[in-house]
């Protein structure tokens, strides 16, 4: 595999609160490739928007901090990274799309001239030349009759077409990688399927880096090419989809799989892990998972796994990886 | 590529939906209160403007002193022999164009650090501090110090009065502004790389114009005060006419207590202003906000 065009390393973000410091985002580490599509798997709270803010300069500081590790996109480290550098990188080195598509859109300028505003500032295109690329775009994100729907506002559009200008302006400077935060939790499953197959698409045509941010199992399967799991602000496993698929090398993984509804286990009635994830204040000494984790040894609840290489492009955080990996556990 | 899918389109919950701007004039003149403080200004800004033209500037010495309002002199005249009505109307051009340009002073002062505080924490820490300092300055002996130095003239009452103003304009535009700024698609404007700059002036500006407008109304309201305590003071240009000069005159020929016309025209005039300018600042902000749609 070619290098990376994103590489994030030991990233760790934490917010200053009332209640105490909370570590959101803990040493995770990602390889975005040119053409290829990162799945970042995790339930509510696990740090996923907060990697994903991070990635984008999207924090507050305060009372967000970068306490640790680098966001490489082809040669400039972001963290730190001046206004100026930053406003070159995003929208035209990696844009996002946002799960809330009404509230991203600025909703008291039309759709058209929120695209040729972007195009005329980023590419220097006239007046006109903006507007007709912008009618282009949204043609290409199948918005029906574009050419009248350009002088719409974003209130006026259903939640998936609103999703999909999003999408038109995030490709809008061609991007070399695309964030994709939960796009498609709001909108309704046959919605859901058409923007994945869009971005799918889009991302073959322009060869970018996809990174979809997702809590849902069917749709990394779908569409990802690696994932990452993460867990209460950790990456606790790592590796493509249909090896992890397959053979999960670690207990949170497999009792993700096992939950998943599945057409050919109707009999089964759906199982879901125990519990629910802590809240990274009260997250508890050890593996974060141990209370929930349906393999748990006396280690787990004293010492933190590492990430290990387990298998040739797999790791997992887990003291019984191996045993998991090898079904033993 | 292919064709548009067709997809099922949901009724969405309308936000605050841009209404276009002869929408906007339309409502905001349907209640009485919109279309009287609307006439009601009009009448002193045409007044202003082409008033001069139809009545002789006041001056001089006129034989009937001291009459009371009469179908010859509807304001009455005073100690002078001059008519009130003629400097009423040669004061409102002088009290409109001190309030007009020091609420533009103001609002362009408060609009701008009001933006800058709302968008960067640590600008905003000195422009609280400072806008604080300022809110519980005493004004008035303040501005009659300054003015007092400066010479009095029209420009130094609105310099004056435009620098003494701003920080209510700064606090009402940064507090409105801060909730713009939380807003997810400041983020997204972000995500596509807008700097502050853009987002301020893109995003955020537009956002509280309203509030803006509203802004002008008042601190215009509260300006033609300013200047009509300051005249009266005897800080305004001695060689213009303005509705504070009249009661100051009133004030110093000693016939305050007896020529009631003599004051009573120019403070109506002040009242009536500042009620239209304020009826109008509630009346436009009802109309821009969506949850009093149906007013
Ligand atoms: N602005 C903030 N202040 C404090 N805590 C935050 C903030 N944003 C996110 N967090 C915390 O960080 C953790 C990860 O959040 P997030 O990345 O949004 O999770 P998700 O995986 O659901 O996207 C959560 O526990 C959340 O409470
Ligand atoms: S480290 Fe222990 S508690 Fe954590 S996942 Fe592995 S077995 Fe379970
Ligand atoms: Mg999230």
């Amino acid at each position: 595999m070619s290098a990376p065009v994103l590489s994030v390393d030991d990233l760790s973000v934490e917010f200053a609160t009332r209640e105490g410091t909370v570590h959101a985002v803990r040493h995770v580490g990602l390889d975005v490739h040119a053409g290829r599509t990162l799945a970042i798997l995790g339930e509510s709270g696990s740090g996923k928007s907060v990697t994903a803010q991070a990635i984008m300069g999207l924090l507050d500081t305060p009372p967000a901090r970068v306490s640790s590790g680098s966001i490489v996109f082809e040669g400039t480290d972001l963290v730190g990274a001046s206004e100026r550098t930053r406003m070159r990188i995003n929208g035209e080195g990696i844009a996002m799309v946002f799960q809330d598509a009404l509230s991203a859109l600025n909703p008291v300028y039309t759709v058209g001239d929120q695209i040729s505003e972007l195009l005329r500032v980023r590419r220097k295109l006239s007046r006109s030349a903006a507007r007709a690329r912008a009618i282009e775009l949204m043609e290409r994100v199948r918005i029906p009759a574009a050419a009248r729907r350009v002088d719409d506002y974003p209130h006026q559009f259903s939640g998936g077409m609103r999703q999909r200008i999003m999408i038109a302006l995030a490709v809008a400077l061609n991007p070399r990688v695309l964030i994709a935060d939960e796009p498609t939790t709001a909108l309704d499953v046959t919605v859901q399927a058409q923007i994945m197959e869009l971005l799918t698409e889009l991302r073959r045509e322009n060869g970018m880096g996809l990174v979809l941010i997702t809590h849902d199992l069917g749709v990394v399967a779908e569409v990802a090419d690696d994932v990452v799991v993460m867990y209460s602000g950790r990456i606790v496993e790592r590796g493509s989809v249909e090896e992890l698929f397959q053979r999960p090398a670690h207990p949170y993984t497999r009792g993700l799989l096992r939950s998943m509804p599945r057409p050919d286990r109707e009999d089964d009635e759906l199982w879901a892990i125990p519990g629910a994830p802590p809240s990274p204040l009260r997250a508890p000494g050890g593996c974060a998972f141990n209370p929930r984790c349906d393999a748990v040894v006396d280690v787990c609840r004293t010492d933190q796994p590492e990430l290990r290489l387990i298998a040739a492009g797999r790791h997992s955080a887990c003291h019984l990886s191996q045993e998991v990996f090898d079904g033993r556990a | 590529m292919s064709a548009p899918i067709p997809e099922t389109t949901q009724a969405v919950a309308v936000p605050t939906a841009p209404p276009s701007r002869m929408d906007g004039l339309r409502r905001f003149v349907t209640k009485p209160t919109g279309a009287l403080s609307l006439a009601v200004l009009l009448l002193f800004v045409l007044t202003g403007l082409f008033g001069p033209l139809f009545v002789d500037r006041p001056g001089g010495l006129g034989t009937d002193i001291l009459q009371a309002p009469s179908a010859s002199h509807w304001f009455g005249t005073d100690d002078l022999g001059q008519d009130v009505l003629a400097q009423v109307v040669w004061g409102t051009r002088v009290s409109l164009t001190v309030g007009a340009a020091a609420s533009g002073l103001a609002i362009v002062i408060g609009t701008a650090l009001g933006l800058f505080g709302a968008y960067s924490r640590r600008a905003d820490a000195w422009i609280t501090t400072v806008t604080d300092l300022m809110l519980s300055l005493p004004l008035l002996p303040l501005m009659i110090i300054v003015t007092a130095i400066a010479g009095p003239s029209i420009a130094t009452l609105t310099v004056v009065i435009g620098l003494f103003s701003w920080p209510e304009v700064t606090r009402l535009i940064r507090s409105n502004g801060m909730v713009v700024v939380a807003m997810p698609y400041i983020d997204g404007a972000r995500a596509l790389g807008a700097g502050g700059w853009r987002i301020v002036t893109r995003e955020v500006l537009p956002a509280v114009v309203p509030l803006v407008v509203v802004s002008v109304l008042l601190t215009a309201a509260r300006a033609v005060i300013s200047e009509a305590g300051l005249s009266f003071l005897g800080l305004g240009d001695p060689d213009s006419w303005s509705w504070g000069r009249i009661m100051l005159n009133a004030q110093r020929s000693g016939v305050l207590s007896t020529a009631w016309w003599q004051t009573l025209f120019p403070s109506l005039a002040i009242l009536l202003l500042v009620l239209a300018a304020t009826v109008a600042g509630v009346r436009f902000n009802d109309t821009r906000d969506p949850r009093l749609k149906d007013r």
